[in-house]
């Protein structure tokens, strides 16, 4: 009995250094937000997953998944495909690489295959390609605004204005911004200022842009940026002084 | 001043089954005092309390009333255990260790120092004759052999008081003999030796006192002879008496008021036409 | 009461062995199986998902083999002590339970470690392979690339591949494996078979890694009504967060670990083992032997 009344006592003066200790740590955590917020997992994952997702195993679960996914793009099941490629995001919505992919299989591959899919006719062929490169598109500015410290996402997605929606402003934008993070492509601010440069009415922006990159030497001045500045030259009517010179 | 060896007072042990309504009463109100330097021997037959009273004295379990000291000391003091040396009932220990891992084990267990635990081992496994066995795993030790390294393990610290619960149990009549030799030499330094045994014989010959326990209570407590000896009988045994120096004999019992019970020819126990037999053939 | 560290470290090292001649050393082979039928199988997505995967996937059965381990080695030493009467003529020596307790525990973090190491060394030995032959491939393709798409894809790579933040997910892992060991300890401090002692652990991994829900929900007084409050609590107050030691969705995201994050966790996680090693003893002291 003592010894009961003992534990009980300690027991009480230890628990709020416990749960203090492990909030501190929690406010740190990055996944610790997932599992509170995603209890409906279950009906999405199935008994078995589940189990596994609450002993710990859900970045293996994602993984499995993932491989299953991969599979079905194999077998061109692209109904299968999604839906793996939505649970995968959802359980681990800090893994860039899996919106990637995500945003890729379905504003590359699916679209690309629901256009060449000759027992549709063709308006409704260009009907799904243009929802399969929605989906990509939601998948990337999803992933982008669970993880807006990645640069690699923004690249898909301006990417994937830039190929598949001929969307030159967003692409431009999106790029700037991959740009302006750590362990960015040395070819997104290029980027930027090229997809700039195909926007009706922000030429001069564009040229400023080009120009100044242009001038910060040798490294910069590949012939796409020498080509589009001379473009703009041409098109803005810039003083033939001014104007970068001629090889 | 002196202590008793082990002293217990009025200790009483309850076992409380969870679950269950009724308690099981080990031991009634045991009074127990042994003196330095003498052989005790529990007897009993089993379930009458006897690896209770060891194990409270050990300090494995706790008494539901009642003390105990081991010279002076109370035992739930862990110091109060470098005294003493203990012998479970049937141990078994690593048997993945060898003969002289087990003791070096228990070595540093009892704190002894790098420097005397080789001697210590090599000194312990001669004695209890497991020289050459002592590199070999008790996995492959027969039951003698290990209750001879379990001998060994009690006595690695050289205490002052040493616990043997069933030293004899499974051991053959020549392991049983050398074991109550040991004892015996052990008496003669000085040590204090507490064994329980449900086999009379075979303490007899150690033991200063012998406690009988039935049912959790001290039944009779004293010398083996006094326990023994039956008041108004004696007993005479002759060698070369002729048959008529024994008729003469018989004539003149009958002329008192002393009465002959029997007369016949000693028997050799069968313990000791084995030894006999076993010794003659080592030779 | 005089502690002995010479004592600890006989009852440690003897454990040691103990666990080691128990086979259950096959659970690294069985290991080694995943990792290598998991690997040929992602050979066939591409290089940088592949690494990814590969890690992942390695870091979760790291994971799952070493508490299995902890939690089944440790189930079966005290009862299987009592059942030899090793425990009677050890404790009989002037070996305090606590020192018994602490040998023991201490004992199968060492198994836990040696199994650690192990299999850390085949699953960076897997990847470095990996990686290398990703490297080989992009050499390969040097000339379809820009010289600064050549950089970023090998940073890439490296990633993806073996770095610090492995290293750190898997000491976490280890401390992980240790807290279910003292856990572990504690149960079968009373318990009277190795079934109940394992199946109270299965509970008490599941739950533990749901105690952050139970804690939040208690503590933000999100639920009325006592009983459901009381329940919360003590889920909250008896069992360890284990989720909190799941790093590996940080190190495959690339994320990087902060150091102080991870000292937090070390923290966190000896303030669990002390408390459940004493609790431990104070059961094993009432315990009746």
């Amino acid at each position: 009995m003592k010894a009961i009344a003992a534990f009980i006592l300690v027991a009480a003066g230890l628990a709020p250094l416990k749960w203090k200790f492990e909030r501190s740590i929690d406010a740190n955590h990055l996944s610790s937000d997932v599992l509170h917020h995603a209890i409906d997992l279950r009906e999405r994952v199935g008994q078995t997953a589940f189990i596994a997702i609450l002993g710990g195993f859900r970045s293996v679960v994602a993984d499995l998944l993932f491989i299953d996914g991969h599979f079905a793009w194999e077998r061109v099941d692209w109904s299968h495909l999604l839906l793996r490629l939505r649970q995968v995001t959802m359980l681990q919505p800090h893994v860039t690489m899996f919106w990637d992919v995500a945003g890729w299989h379905m504003a590359w591959n699916a679209s690309t295959a629901a256009l060449n899919d000759t027992s549709l006719s063709v308006a409704a062929r260009r009907r799904l390609q243009r929802e399969y490169i929605e989906l990509g598109r939601d998948f990337l500015e999803r992933g982008v605004a669970n993880n807006p410290k990645n640069p690699k996402l923004y690249e898909a997605l301006a990417r994937l204005y830039r190929d598949k929606l001929n969307d030159h402003a967003r692409a431009s934008e999106n790029f700037l911004r991959a740009s302006r993070l750590p362990g960015c492509a040395a070819y997104d601010e290029r980027s930027a200022a090229y997809e700039l440069s195909y926007c009706e009415g922000r030429e001069h922006e564009a040229y400023d842009y080009l120009r100044a990159l242009y001038d910060r030497g040798e490294k910069e001045r590949l012939p796409t940026l020498i080509a589009r500045l001379r473009h703009l030259e041409e098109k803005l009517n810039i003083s033939p002084t001014t104007r970068i010179p001629a090889k | 001043m002196t202590h008793t060896a082990i002293h217990i007072s009025r200790v009483t042990k309850v076992y409380r089954t969870p679950f269950r309504r009724q308690a099981t009463v080990a031991l009634r109100d045991l009074n127990l005092e042994i003196a330095p330097g003498e052989v005790y021997g529990l007897l009993g037959p089993n379930g009458s309390g006897k690896s209770t009273t060891l194990k409270i004295i050990l300090g494995l379990i706790s008494p539901t009333r009642g003390s105990v000291t081991i010279f002076g000391r109370d035992n739930s003091v862990v110091a109060a255990r470098r005294e003493i040396g203990f012998l479970p009932e049937n141990a078994y220990f690593h048997k993945f260790l060898t003969g002289a891992e087990t003791l070096r084990f228990h070595a540093k267990l009892c704190g002894l120092s790098k420097s005397k635990t080789t001697a210590r081992i090599n000194e312990l496994l001669a004695a209890v004759g497991l020289t050459d066995a002592g590199d070999a795993r008790l996995s492959t030790y027969s039951k003698g052999m290990l209750q001879r390294i379990g001998l060994a393990q009690a006595l690695i610290h050289d205490p002052k008081l040493l616990v043997l619960d069933e030293p004899t149990a499974g051991v053959d009549p020549a392991g049983s003999r050398d074991i109550q030799e040991l004892i015996a030499s052990l008496k003669n330094r000085g040590t204090t030796v507490l064994l329980s045994s449900h086999l009379l014989t075979q303490v007899q010959e150690v033991c200063d006192r012998v406690g009988i326990l039935h049912r959790g209570r001290l039944m009779r407590e004293g010398q083996l002879q006094s326990l023994l000896g039956i008041e108004n009988q004696t007993e005479l045994i002759l060698e070369n008496a002729s048959p008529d120096l024994l008729d003469g004999l018989e004539q003149q019992i009958a002329s008192t008021s002393a009465r002959l019970i029997v007369r016949r020819k000693p028997q050799a126990s069968l313990e000791q036409l084995f030894l006999k037999v076993t010794e003659s053939t080592e030779e | 009461m005089i502690t002995s560290l010479r004592r600890i470290r006989a009852i440690a090292g003897t454990t040691l062995i103990e666990l080691a001649r128990l086979r259950v050393f096959y659970v690294l082979v069985l290991f080694a199986l995943v990792l290598i039928v998991s690997s040929t199988f992602l050979a066939r997505i591409s290089f940088q998902q592949e690494l990814q995967v590969t890690k992942d996937i390695s870091l979760g059965a790291i994971n799952f083999f070493l508490s299995l381990l902890a939690i089944v080695a440790t189930a079966q030493l005290l009862p299987r002590d009592i059942e030899d009467r090793v425990v009677y003529s050890v404790l009989a020596k002037p070996v305090p339970r606590f020192e018994y307790i602490l040998g023991k525990f201490l004992g199968v973090v060492g198994l836990l470690a040696i199994s650690l190491a192990a299999m850390s060394v085949l699953c960076l030995v897997v990847l470095h392979l990996r990686e290398q032959s990703a490297l080989h491939e992009v050499n390969r393709q040097i000339e379809q690339l820009a010289p600064d798409q050549l950089s970023s894809t090998v940073r890439v790579i490296h990633t993806a591949g073996v770095n610090r933040d492995l290293i750190a997910a898997l000491v976490l892992v280890l401390a992980k494996s240790a807290i279910l060991a003292a856990t572990t300890l504690c149960i079968s401090a009373f318990a009277t078979s190795n079934i109940f002692t394992i199946t109270a652990m299965a509970m008490v991994y599941l739950i533990g890694h749901l105690e952050s829900i139970a804690r939040e929900y208690w503590l933000q007084e999100h639920v009325a009504g006592w009983p459901k409050r009381t329940f919360l609590a003590l889920v909250a107050f008896i069992f360890p967060d284990l989720q909190a030691f799941n790093l590996s969705d940080q190190v495959i995201g690339g994320v990087p670990i902060p150091a102080h994050l991870i000292e937090q966790l070390l923290g966190l996680a000896a303030f669990y083992i002390v408390s459940y090693i004493l609790l431990a003893t104070a059961i094993f002291y009432q315990r009746e032997l």
